[in-house]
């Protein structure tokens, strides 16, 4: 088999009050969409800090295309629940702030920008300040600074969480055809479970504190996916089968 | 600037208008009804008409006393700046400083103003000294706590982004401390004005304003101490609509939803304005905003 994209090999991160997370082994390869979904409180974000370089995990290692980037920062893109855009920069100035806090921002770079964001349905707001944005419109504007980074990995931490439900799912549609596009690799934590199967290939359960991998869940549904694939026998099968999962660590948590 | 602009504008316009002829009639009023002498109060027409015969006299001061205004400001506002950019890149600044720059308000600035010509004399820089004192205290506070308000999440989004400190902080946190800059500005302006006044009250070898209304006042000249107060409040309050004006044209975003400078593909994406669309116009990136089509 060819060297995983991503490859999370035996992590443990420990902080004063113990374990967050204890013996993670995940693999994503390229172009794979996995979703982790688990308790509050299991570790999944302390995974993605781990992965992006932001926290030394307390053990094991986080490699790349098998190279060990451990600790090293600059390697992914990563998207949080917080659009997290800079009110002073427009559209395309936000989606460049990679290139700017890299280095310096060329016309090219602003260029890709305009016509990243203009194919994914921002066309009409290049130049618009984020004040002017919805929330989901804001929320596709950090994905597109996530994209503008030309790193194909990409760690999307419950980025469409603070989103009504109709919101939602058109970004979760909106979000599978810009995948299906680009071909991204993506690792994508969410509390929906329905929002986890719909996307991706796979799912990964979490038990609660330490979080562990309790199960890894493929999703066959073949793509592209529609509103109709919500409601299968098979989807419905599958959240069963996590919710199950979930519920399970849920209780012998407070059992213990 | 566009035609709802200058509506909008003009309507601001008209009302302050308003305001100062309601607060010349509330005057008027009162003088009427206290059946005021002149020389205890005159009406505003005698002060404004006092100003007005007497500019060739009044000039010279008023434009001591705005240098003052305005150079104290200046220097106050840069240094209340550093010292906000000092203590929140290095907390242990932070620790030693801040006490200090509170005491420093706690002194009674007009107590204070008598030793500071002892050790300066008599001339320009006691005067500044007090100016400044006034000024960089709001707009130290203030963009530190701009600084420090910050969200953490952004921070660690520029580290992943792989950012180097330098960058980090001109794209990041120098840009977020202009909202409160101009909110510890619009403060300082108004302040800055009294500053000066205190200032050539002790110190002053200089005529101003400040010295002007003191003789006026112990010669009983009631219309002139009047017309000085009027001058000083039009400095005050133009000093702080001169920094509602920069802060309006530096922080454009939090009027506008669009930048001025635009960026467009080959044409096909134009929206509004009726400008003839540029190939590529590169878009303002931090609040500069000369640019063509402005």
């Amino acid at each position: 088999m060819a060297e995983p994209r991503l490859r999370i090999d035996d992590v443990s991160c420990a902080f004063d009050h113990g374990n967050v997370i204890e013996s993670i082994d995940l693999d994503v390869g390229r172009g794979e969409f996995v979703s982790i979904v688990g308790p509050s409180g299991s570790g999944k974000s302390t995974l993605f800090n781990i992965v992006s370089g932001l926290i030394r995990p307390t053990a094991g290692r986080v490699l790349l295309d098998g190279q060990d980037v451990t600790g090293e920062r600059g390697h992914v893109g990563y998207m949080l629940q917080k659009d997290l855009l800079l009110p002073w920069r427009t559209v395309v100035g936000n989606i460049v702030l990679g290139a700017a806090l890299r280095g310096s921002v060329k016309r090219a770079d602003r260029v890709r920008a305009a016509e990243l964001a203009t194919r994914y349905g921002l066309g009409e707001f290049l130049n618009h300040y984020p004040r002017a944005l919805s929330g989901g419109m804001r929320q596709r504007v950090a994905f597109m600074r996530t994209l503008a980074l030309e790193s194909d990995l990409l760690l999307l931490d419950e980025p469409f969480g603070a989103l009504d439900a109709q919101t939602r799912l058109e970004m979760q549609m909106w979000l599978l055809s810009v995948c299906q596009d680009v071909g991204a690799t993506i690792l994508f934590i969410t509390h929906d479970v329905d929002e986890a199967i719909f996307l991706s290939d796979r799912v990964v359960v979490f038990t609660g504190r330490p979080g562990r991998i309790a199960a890894d869940l493929p999703i066959r549904t073949p793509r592209p996916r529609g509103l109709d694939d919500l409601t299968t026998p098979e989807f419905i099968e599958r959240k069963r089968e996590a919710l199950a999962l979930l519920h399970r660590h849920e209780y012998t948590r407070t059992e213990a | 600037m566009n035609r709802n602009a200058l509506r909008t504008w003009s309507a601001n316009l008209g009302l302050a208008v308003l305001a100062v002829a309601l607060l010349f009639g509330i005057w008027n009023a009162v003088i009427l009804i206290g059946n005021l002498k002149p020389y205890v109060l005159p009406t505003p027409q005698s002060a404004v008409s006092q100003v007005i015969d007497n500019w060739h006299t009044l000039q010279p001061l008023t434009w001591q006393t705005v240098k003052e205004t305005v150079e104290g400001f200046f220097i106050g506002a840069i240094v209340g700046f550093v010292l906000a950019i000092l203590m929140s890149a290095y907390k242990p600044v932070q620790r030693l400083i801040y006490p200090v720059l509170i005491t420093s308000q706690a002194v009674p600035i007009v107590a204070i103003a008598a030793p500071l010509v002892i050790i300066f004399g008599f001339g320009m820089l006691p005067k500044l000294l007090i100016v400044t004192w006034i000024v960089f205290f709001p707009v130290a506070v203030n963009v530190l706590d701009g600084l420090a308000h910050i969200d953490a999440d952004l921070i660690n989004l520029s580290h992943v982004l792989g950012a180097t400190r330098t960058r980090e902080f001109v794209h990041i946190r120098l840009p977020a401390t202009l909202t409160p800059l101009f909110s510890g500005l619009k403060i300082g302006a108004t302040y800055a004005v009294t500053g000066a006044v205190i200032g050539e009250w002790t110190a002053s070898a200089n005529q101003g304003l400040g010295t002007y209304l003191l003789s006026a006042n112990s010669s009983l000249n009631v219309p002139a101490v009047f017309g000085a107060v009027m001058l000083l409040t039009v400095i005050g309050v133009a000093s702080f609509v001169l920094v509602g004006v920069a802060e309006g044209l530096t922080t454009p975003w939090r009027r506008r939803s669009t930048a001025r400078r635009r960026i467009r593909l080959s044409g096909d994406l134009t929206s509004g304005g009726g400008e003839e669309p540029t190939p590529l116009a590169l878009s303002s990136t931090s609040g500069s905003m000369k640019g063509p089509q402005q």
